[in-house]
């Protein structure tokens, strides 16, 4: 019986008090008079429970900056400020809002919703230099109780030949399916906690997805979860005797490093084919420019899967371009080729947030990979202090459970929100928006062609 | 055109926030020399009283002050006033409404004056579109700024040949906020300022209530996807219907409103079920082309044969399209919602990615209805993300007639933007929100002159700002981008 594809997400909080982006202090000018408590509706202020002549310390986490108290309080005894440690998480590019927001999807697995429009910046740069489309005369996308649930997320990954050549022996390709266009990858900065290794596994198996691991973190008792991993080896550790049980594999990936020999891979790939025939093979680069040494490979059937690796602020190694740019780029060659359907293309690297999912596979891409944003779905602040030192939010102390559940949670939330922009265009299949750049504004083209007036005077912004 | 009382309509909190801090030490003898000297009245010796109220921070104007004669704290006997930053200040608004406009917004609502100019009360700091923009001034075009009383505001709303005719004397109208989203006083409020300018505000889609019906002929009735609380009688009530096919906050994903927000008497004015969530479909389950759009036009025509026909859209790349669709299909109005537009509850993701800015928009629509020979046939308002008197002229000079204005007036009420209307209790100020305790908060005639301030004030600066173009009136202003140039330009 067909069974409808669903995630169960459930409240997953983390052990610790939450970082609130606020600081709200009492000074010593409060008559403990009450009236904050009145006007607050967010239970910010309280009575002190062994004492209730007196007010006990605001919970500020729990303030959503209304002004409420400070505008009532007869003393101006109560002062907000922004809370330090919030705003020192991250960095430019993982933004403290872009870290709270992952917090609160993985908290809750649901779509973050709000009152009053966009305060953001007009337009920026990378991701926020792209708006999607909408359709003002769509199919009903949305039907009251029902409707969203229709449109499908699931991707294959693999090729997909245009025709069938030899009808007496069909050769099928190997192909995958995932139900959401999201890969996990275990190894964003140094996941070294063992058990969170396995929630990320965990995680990728219920949502019908693969998650990314470097074989020399492959231990026997990841061996049932087994297809739902895409093992990753680097080019010379190739022919090394792994201990896996090669039968269960079924998705491997070779990476690449910035410089290598042709007949090294070669090599590799012969290496592969004597362990196992019955695998997807991805090829996985950090240059744009290694296209040209590999893209032979898909054509001749030896690899499927084009993976390529950003650094965690999308950046990509060399050359500098943004992932966008550079995943673009690659679908558009083998467009031009004419043999896209004949490779899958995936991206890593500065996914940070729910709508930067379908922004890249409206670049080219078919899937993405998520890798710091799963660290942050469990409680990381994207401070980079575990390089050196203990975490301190206790990443690695999380409980396997809440750290799978949490994982789950994001990813359910993030699959919504994909579904928001899928019903937005009214597409009913995440797979007919790959390279669907017509389904997007590009604010520069925009800014161009709305703002002539002033581009025919003066060329673009400074 | 009626006379517009505007009268002193202060905050109702306690404290209002300002962007400076007065504080008076303890060596004050309460001289009251300070009272004399500030023009703003940031301090005051209630009558009878030896002793001055603490100081009003909000009024005052900071550093700009130290230039002019009137500066308190160097006049100050015994040096005992000290004026610093409010640190606090920082933590209002956001990069398009900025604490500066939040707090001259307010102040606009209080006094129905022009801001002084210790605040940016023109722009925001979105680094894009309005914000971006300023107008060319040429000193020798200017007229004098007493010539403003003969300058004209007033824009129609129905620009064909047939149908009625109305004229508003501001070129601006009120948004759509349903009852639900907003409580019945801030409704009420908005009814009564547009009743005492002549101009319009929207019921929004959740239904006609009955205590608006003494403003009658200032309320436009919105049929939204939800068709929640539509009826005949209220159809028949107005002077002009919108049609809401998507909003620019969350376009083509319908409304939401959650749970919480639902009480019982909402409930009852959409026919539903108290405490459920409530989705608007998108799009109207009864349209699928333009010529289904003309048939929902012919059917309220049917009923009633004298209203003007507004089509509100969002903003994708074909809006030109829709546009002219909308025109062909019998529209008086096209209403452009922007992608940065307000909402009582929308998905953050729609907010900020689905569909473009106004500014984008307004430009496009224009140049194709020109293109295509219609343009002065067709009344284009623009709204979502406009926010000030400047916005209101720049939209103008993109190529609208007018616009329509939402946030900037909830703001007027005292919203600080915080976002957090769309579940819980919803508003904890009292605006958005259907919580029978916290409504009580805004008294609809305290909030009525509020928005009669706020629009007072936009008129003063329109006025003078056509003043210094060297125009006579608004309509001349319409889509002559030459007058506009990129603020970093020198």
């Amino acid at each position: 019986m067909y069974k409808r594809y669903h995630l169960n997400t459930s409240p997953a909080k983390l052990p610790s008090t939450r970082i609130g982006k606020l600081k709200i202090t009492r000074n010593d000018k409060c008559l403990n008079c009450g009236r904050c408590l009145t006007f607050c509706i967010y239970d910010v202020h309280k009575r002190d429970a062994a004492d209730p002549r007196k007010m006990s310390d605001p919970a500020s986490e729990l303030c959503k900056r209304c002004f409420a108290c400070i505008q009532n309080c007869p003393q101006e005894a109560l002062k907000m400020g922004k809370n330090e440690v919030s705003e020192k998480m991250g960095d430019a590019y993982w933004t403290p809002q872009i870290i709270h927001t992952i917090w609160n999807e993985a908290e809750e697995g649901k779509i973050p919703v709000s009152g009053a429009g966009y305060g953001g910046p007009f337009r920026g740069t990378g991701f926020d230099a792209i708006w999607t489309d909408m359709s003002e005369i769509v199919r009903p996308t949305r039907d009251g109780i029902h409707g969203r649930e229709y449109i499908s997320t699931l991707v294959d990954l693999g090729r997909k030949p245009p025709w069938i050549s030899d009808f007496e022996n069909p050769k099928l390709p190997l192909s995958l399916e995932i139900q959401v266009p999201m890969l996990l990858d275990t190894n964003p900065l140094n996941l070294n906690s063992k058990d969170l290794v396995l929630s990320v596994i965990k995680a990728a198996h219920r949502v019908g997805s693969f998650a990314f691991l470097d074989i020399e973190n492959y231990r026997d008792e990841l061996k049932p979860y087994l297809e739902s991993v895409a093992l990753r080896f680097a080019l010379d550790k190739i022919g090394q005797d792994h201990s896996v049980p090669w039968e269960k594999v079924r998705f491997i990936e070779i990476l690449l490093p910035p410089e290598f020999s042709n007949s090294k891979l070669e090599q590799a790939l012969a290496v592969l084919k004597e362990r196992t025939q019955t695998v997807l093979v991805s090829l996985g680069i950090t240059d744009p420019r290694s296209l040209d040494e590999i893209s032979p490979l898909f054509q001749q059937e030896r690899a499927d899967v084009l993976h390529f690796y950003a650094d965690t602020r999308g950046k990509s190694l060399k050359g500098d371009s943004f992932i966008c740019e550079a995943i673009r780029k690659m679908h558009v060659e083998f467009v031009r080729k004419c043999n896209r359907d004949e490779i899958t293309i995936i991206g890593s690297g500065g996914l940070a947030a729910a709508e930067h999912v379908p922004k890249l596979i409206i670049c080219g891409a078919d899937a993405v990979v998520l890798d710091l944003s799963l660290l942050a779905a469990m409680g990381c602040r994207i401070c980079e202090v575990c390089v050196t030192e203990h975490c301190p939010a206790e990443v690695d102390k999380l409980t396997p459970e809440i750290a799978e559940q949490r994982l789950v949670n994001m990813i359910c939330a993030w699959r919504d929100q994909l579904l928001e922009v899928l019903s937005a265009m009214g597409l009913r299949d995440v797979r007919r928006l790959r390279g669907e750049v017509g389904r997007a504004i590009f604010s520069e083209e925009i800014e161009r062609e709305a703002f002539a007036f002033i581009f025919e005077r003066n060329g673009p912004a400074k | 055109m009626k006379t517009i009382a505007i009268n002193r309509c202060g905050s109702r909190s306690r404290r209002e926030i300002g962007k400076y801090k007065v504080s008076v030490g303890e060596t004050c003898f309460h001289c009251g020399l300070c009272v004399e000297i500030c023009p703003d009245g940031v301090f005051e010796r209630p009558d009878g009283f030896n002793c001055l109220s603490p100081p009003r921070s909000a009024r005052c104007l900071g550093p700009d002050c130290r230039k002019g004669p009137y500066h308190c704290a160097a006049k100050c006997p015994v040096g005992s006033i000290n004026i610093e930053i409010d640190p606090q200040w920082k933590n209002l608004g956001d990069f398009r409404w900025t604490p500066d406009l939040i707090i001259t917004t307010w102040r606009q609502a209080e006094t129905g004056l022009i801001p002084q100019d210790h605040l940016e009360y023109k722009v925001g700091a979105s680094g894009g579109g309005f914000d971006s923009f300023d107008f060319v001034i040429d000193p020798a075009a200017a007229d004098s700024l007493a010539a403003a009383d003969t300058i004209n505001l007033s824009i129609s709303l129905n620009h064909r040949s047939e149908g009625s005719r109305i004229e508003i004397p501001v070129p601006w109208y009120g948004a759509g906020m349903s009852f639900g989203s907003v409580s019945l006083p801030t409704m009420l409020a908005r009814a009564m300022a547009a009743g005492a300018w002549d101009t319009f505000t929207s019921t929004g889609e959740g239904g006609y209530p009955d205590e608006l019906i003494p403003y009658r002929d200032c309320i436009i009735t919105q049929i939204a996807t939800g068709l929640f609380g539509v009826d005949e009688a209220s159809i028949r009530r107005t002077r002009i219907i919108e049609f809401k096919y998507a909003q620019g906050a969350k376009p083509g994903l319908g409304g939401h409103l959650l749970g919480d927000k639902n009480t019982p008497s909402v409930a009852k004015m959409r026919e539903t079920i108290p405490w459920n969530a409530l989705f608007s479909p998108f799009p109207f389950h009864s349209v699928y082309s333009v010529e289904d759009h003309k048939k929902h036009i012919d059917w309220v025509k049917q009923i009633n044969p004298e209203a003007l026909i507004s089509v509100k859209v969002s903003t994708p790349s074909d809006v030109d399209m829709v546009a002219v669709g909308s025109y062909y299909a019998g529209a008086n109005i096209i209403h452009l919602d922007g992608g940065y537009g307000g909402t009582g509850a929308a998905p953050e993701i729609a907010k900020k990615n689905i569909a473009m800015p106004i500014e984008y928009a307004i430009t496009k629509v224009h140049k194709f209805l020109v293109e295509e020979g219609v343009r002065d046939e067709l009344v284009l308002m623009a709204s979502g993300g406009i926010r000030t008197a400047y916005d209101i002229a720049k939209s103008i000079a993109l190529g609208a007639d007018g616009v329509i204005v939402g946030t900037s007036e909830l703001v007027a009420l005292g919203c600080v933007r915080c976002g957090n209307c769309e579940s819980g209790r919803g508003c904890p100020r009292g605006i958005a929100t259907t919580d029978p305790e916290l409504e009580t908060q805004i008294d609809p005639e305290w909030g009525a002159q509020r928005l009669v301030n706020l629009y007072a004030a936009w008129e003063k600066q329109l006025k003078s700002l056509l003043g210094r173009l060297g125009l006579r009136d608004i309509k001349e202003l319409r889509g002559r981008t030459d007058l506009l140039r990129r603020a970093d330009e020198s």
